[in-house]
């Protein structure tokens, strides 16, 4: 990707040039029908699920047999059931504190990692280690780190004068290690784009600020930061989106719990459909998720600038 | 990444592919779904003398516990059913038998009153829905009870309990010495509903949970529920399960390890904790696992002889198998001599009516005879709730009852919460 | 673990693209090294490094040692029995499966996501731009919002516990963003060249093979690095399309290890060890392109 710096892309489109040449250009151009087989695939599997997801919303279904017919059933116990309040409660939660644990300390490493001595280099490759696991291998690594019996939190915690060593026992500790697990495992990766942004940053800016007699704190705050709002955009919205879809986290490591308080809005879809087996119900919940997830990244593409957000993703 | 590569690996997917297709269970062997513990053993040994000889293949698919509902109803929505499947009996099956997707045995159990007269009646019927028969027992039955480790008793000169008050200086008592005087699998909420299901059923006797499971979630205001759940909040303040229980789980084997290892001096659990210690802490079940039934309660109306726990589980068979004789001929092997045997060996104690003969030959004929009386002498047996419920009931109270042992919920909140169930 | 792999990135890096008003440690003192960055980086190197070391460690540990010596302590007396043990359990198998889906699933992207956004960038009309908003709005469905009906769907196709199970809804989770990548990547492609192509006489296809995915490489890098990705870390989809060993994916069989170790902690770890064995080889031999690739995702 690093081919062609951004500034220097050709416009998207050609000069037209409807009228002469006609046979030329056109002879290169694909019909729509190159657009098909993406369509029919993303179709089968994305868009008509989600058609079938608003269906079964209105439906009672247990999974087993036909789905029967309920209306709006499951939508007014979704808008009166307090586990799903708590749950949702939860994810915004979640969502604000990934943000705000996640977005400075990638921000701020990922620049830093940007710059080009060795020892940065060599730290920005095991900086990158966690990316090489997956969700439930990290998640099972914490469990077996944090098991109140077995494991090296049980060794450390009175070491250090904790009154237990039941950290994922407690609805607060709980949800703490959530949000640092998921940290643990996805800083890395924002620390890869915003290093890949501080590095699109033209060095003749800084260059210039030195002249000045910029500090370093001031180069930050009005180079460094504006130059990377479209990564902090991109970042942000992945981050969000994805936080209000962790699943293999919470599945692993606290199940839900204790009780229900690390239940959170994917999780509890997962717990009405497959393990409660309230398909219809499930699905309301999903559909919520949905809407909020839409809801959530087109907020923040507006906030930060639909015009930002378009040509970060022209530029992916 | 060129073209002809693409296209190279686009064949070599499509090889792949090909062979993955035939990754399910559609192959020609008749599946027969274990939940995996250490007792599968015994089926293991039962599907190979099968295979000797039958012309259709046995294979068990082991599923892990955690799992093994969710899983099992996935695929009962699927064309990838079992042949032949464990569970529970009662709720557990009611959904299948509903959709009419298994089969009934009826017919199986009147052509052969000898295999009919094997199980003792009352463990039978648990496998049957509205009067037709579907599950065939294929295990030891399945009490809770409450186990010690007899060298931390030693050590502390103490006895096992008789009576409640027994029960609450043990507590204090372990506390003082720095061991947890109950084991407690905390974040697998069924261990804690063991503990309330001997509560409710000990004050209360079984009329209060039968009201609940024939329906009516009022049952959960009866003041006998209310009362149990304070005893729980009472025994949690105590200390009785130390501090850490919340977030041990019962199916990664920590609470029995605390308990083999001496750090905790008791655990109130199903009867196959027996088997579990004979597998991974042998000797520690040969010589220190000791076991008593669980101590009647001060006033209680309920019968201290009463059990509750698991009668025991059930092979069903799915109604699409194309194996049905073979299926039929598989879960019927279930009353063989070896079978019993075999289950005798491993700790576990046969439903089966002639089984007490050959307790003798159990790694532990106390223990299993210990069981087996029992069993036999209780007025009631209790089917564990979860399973007794609806699965939309059943995860729910789950969770409640987990909140209230972490002291996330007061009872008072706790019965509320559960008569909201529906 | 990489001891040896970050040297020759870093040697390579200098030696690429001479830029060298950016190399800041080469401007002479004007600058004092930045102590209070350099303390937070290896701060964050401890928080990285320490569960790492922790999680090696075990691995080479008997089960019995492991609660007693505590967690920072080395193996008194190594051992590999936990690996053995993972192997036993069946790890390269489910290894196996999962690279066998990450192939699919890779090809499925690279190639759909490759016409499409050719079609988006080079066709004119309604329908293109249709197609693109279409995709666009897909980037917001969360997989974990439809993973009730894709079991329906599964079902009813009778692929339920198969890999192809897996596949197909994964690639088509993937995408979305893929095309995007792509199209960003095909955009670049300078307008001279489609008319060279044309004026050779080249109809969609030969331009489609000659010069559109030659020239998209780093694009279709990112693409294959992102649906890798996602294949090797799904673990929704395979939990709830299949259940039977055969069909089981290295993320499932971690999880099932879970109940299956009991407390065989290291055991456990060691199966968690193996399992980021492939992508460790991945990544030493393909740093870059990965690393590039995971950049490219966040685009410019």
């Amino acid at each position: 990707m690093s081919a062609a710096p951004a500034t220097a892309r050709p416009a998207a489109r050609p000069p037209a040039r409807r009228g002469g040449a006609a046979r030329g250009p056109r002879a290169g151009r694909p019909s729509a029908l190159w657009t098909l087989p993406g369509l029919l695939f993303f179709g089968v599997f994305a868009a008509l699920p989600m058609a079938l997801v608003a269906y079964l919303s209105l439906t009672t279904w247990g999974g087993l047999g036909d789905p029967r017919f309920t209306g709006l059933d499951n939508w007014t116990r979704l808008a009166g059931d307090p586990v799903m309040h708590r749950a949702v409660v939860l994810s915004l939660v979640l969502t604000a504190a990934t943000w705000a644990v996640q977005t400075p300390i990638s921000l701020l490493l990922g620049v830093w990692a940007a710059g080009r001595q060795r020892t940065r280099a060599v730290l920005s490759a095991i900086f990158f280690l966690p990316l090489l696991l997956s969700s439930a291998a990290i998640a099972l690594i914490w469990r077996s780190l944090l098991d109140p019996n077995f494991g090296p939190l049980a060794w450390i915690a009175p070491r250090v004068g904790a009154p237990d060593a039941d950290l994922l026992g407690d609805p607060t500790g709980a949800f703490l290690v959530i949000i640092a697990v998921t940290a643990w495992q996805f800083i890395p990766l924002h620390t890869l784009l915003y290093q890949g942004g501080a590095r699109q940053i033209p060095a003749s800016l800084y260059e210039a600020a030195e002249i000045d007699g910029a500090g370093r704190w001031t180069a930050f705050r009005h180079i460094t930061l504006p130059q990377l709002r479209n990564t902090i955009t991109t970042s942000s919205v992945l981050m969000v989106v994805g936080a209000l879809t962790y699943f293999d986290t919470v599945l692993i490591l606290t199940g839900g719990g204790p009780g229900s308080d690390t239940t959170i809005v994917p999780f509890l879809m997962y717990e009405a459909g497959f393990e409660r087996w309230e398909m219809g119900y499930a699905s309301a919940i999903a559909l919520t998720l949905v809407v909020a997830a839409t809801a959530v990244s087109l907020v923040m593409v507006r906030v930060t600038g639909f015009g930002a957000m378009r040509s970060t993703r022209e530029g992916m | 990444m060129t073209t002809p590569r693409v296209g190279a690996a686009g064949a070599i997917v499509l090889a792949l592919l090909a062979t993955g297709c035939g990754g399910g269970s559609a192959d020609d062997r008749m599946h027969v779904w274990m939940y995996q513990d250490t007792l599968v053993v015994v089926q293991d040994a039962a599907v190979e003398r099968f295979n000797a000889d039958s012309d259709v293949q046995a294979v068990i698919d082991e599923v892990p516990g955690d799992t093994y509902e969710d899983r099992l109803r996935t695929a009962m929505g699927s064309s990838e059913q079992p042949d032949v499947f464990f569970n529970w009996g009662a709720g557990s099956i009611a959904p299948y038998a509903e959709q009419g997707m298994l089969t009934p045995l009826d017919d199986v159990f009147a052509e052969d009153p000898e295999f009919a007269d094997a199980y003792i009646p009352s463990i039978l019927a648990a496998g049957a829905i509205d009067g037709t028969q579907y599950g065939v027992p294929l295990r030891g039955t399945q009490p809770v009870i409450l186990f010690y480790n007899r060298a931390v008793f030693e050590e502390a000169g103490a006895e096992p309990p008789e009576t409640w008050e027994d029960l609450l200086d043990l507590v204090d008592l372990f506390t003082e010495e720095g061991v947890i005087p109950f084991a407690l699998a905390g974040a697998d909420p069924w261990t804690e509903q063991m503990w309330l299901q001997y509560l409710v059923d000990r004050l209360g006797g079984p009329e209060v949970f039968q009201r609940i499971a024939d329906g009516d979630p009022e049952g959960w205001r009866d003041p006998v529920v209310l009362e149990a759940a304070e005893m729980v909040r009472d025994l949690v303040d105590r200390g009785a399960f130390g501090d850490n229980y919340a977030s041990v789980s019962y199916t990664e084997g920590g609470a029995s390890t605390l308990l083999s290892e001496g750090r905790a001096a008791m655990h109130l659990m199903g009867s196959w904790e027996y088997s579990t210690h004979l597998d991974q802490a042998p000797e520690f079940a040969t010589e220190d696992l000791g076991y008593v039934a669980f101590p009647p309660l001060p006033g209680g109306e309920g019968d201290p002889a009463n059990v509750a726990g698991n009668p025991t589980n059930f092979f069903s068979i799915t109604a699409d198998t194309p194996y049905p004789e073979e299926a039929v001929a598989f879960v019927k092997s279930t009353d063989d001599e070896e079978y019993v045997r075999d289950m005798i060996a491993n700790g576990e104690v046969p439903v089966t009516v002639g089984a007490e003969e050959l307790l003798s030959e159990s790694p532990s004929p106390e223990f299993a005879t210990f069981q087996y009386e029992m069993v036999r002498d209780a007025p009631n047996f209790q089917l564990s709730w979860d399973q007794a419920l609806p699965p939309s009931v059943a995860s729910p109270m789950t969770t409640e009852i987990e909140r209230l042992f972490n002291g996330q919920s007061t009872p008072e909140e706790f019965v509320e919460a559960l008569a909201a169930l529906q | 673990m990489t001891a040896s792999a970050p040297a020759r990135p870093a040697a390579r890096g200098a030696a690429a693209p001479p830029r060298p008003p950016r190399r800041r440690a080469g401007r002479p003192g004007r600058r004092r090294p930045n102590v209070l960055a350099g303390a937070g980086a290896f701060a964050w190197l401890a928080v990285i490094g320490v569960p790492l070391y922790v999680l090696l460690v075990a691995t080479f540990q008997r089960s019995e040692d492991y609660t007693a010596a505590g967690p920072l302590a080395l193996p008194a007396d190594p051992t590999l029995d936990n690996y053995a043990r993972a192997i036993d359990n069946g790890i390269l198998v489910f290894v196996a499966n999962t690279l066998a889906v990450t192939a699919a699933v890779v090809a499925i992207v690279c190639i759909l996501s490759a016409t499409t956004a050719f079609a988006v960038v080079r066709s004119r009309g309604r329908w293109t731009t249709g197609v693109f908003r279409a995709f666009l709005l897909g980037l917001a469905i969360p997989a974990q919002a439809v993973v009730i009906p894709v079991y329906l769907i599964i079902v009813q196709l009778g692929l339920y516990d198969s890999l192809v199970a897996i596949v197909l809804p994964t690639a088509a989770f993937a995408l979305p963003v893929c095309v995007l990548i792509l199209t960003g990547s095909m955009r670049d492609i300078s307008d001279e060249l489609y008319e060279a192509m044309a004026l050779d006489g080249a109809g969609s296809v030969r331009t489609f093979l000659r010069l559109v995915l030659p020239m998209s490489r780093p694009g279709l890098a990112t693409a294959a690095v992102y649906s890798a990705l996602q294949a090797w870390n799904g673990f929704l989809f395979p939990l709830v399309l299949t259940q039977s060993r055969d069909s089981r994916l290295i993320t499932m069989g971690l999880f099932e290890f879970q109940g299956e170790y009991r407390v065989d902690v290291p055991g456990l770890l060691a199966a968690v060890v193996l399992s980021a064995v492939p992508i460790l080889i991945a990544y030493l031999l393909a740093r870059r392109s990965l690393v590039n690739g995971l950049m490219g995702v966040g685009g410019k």
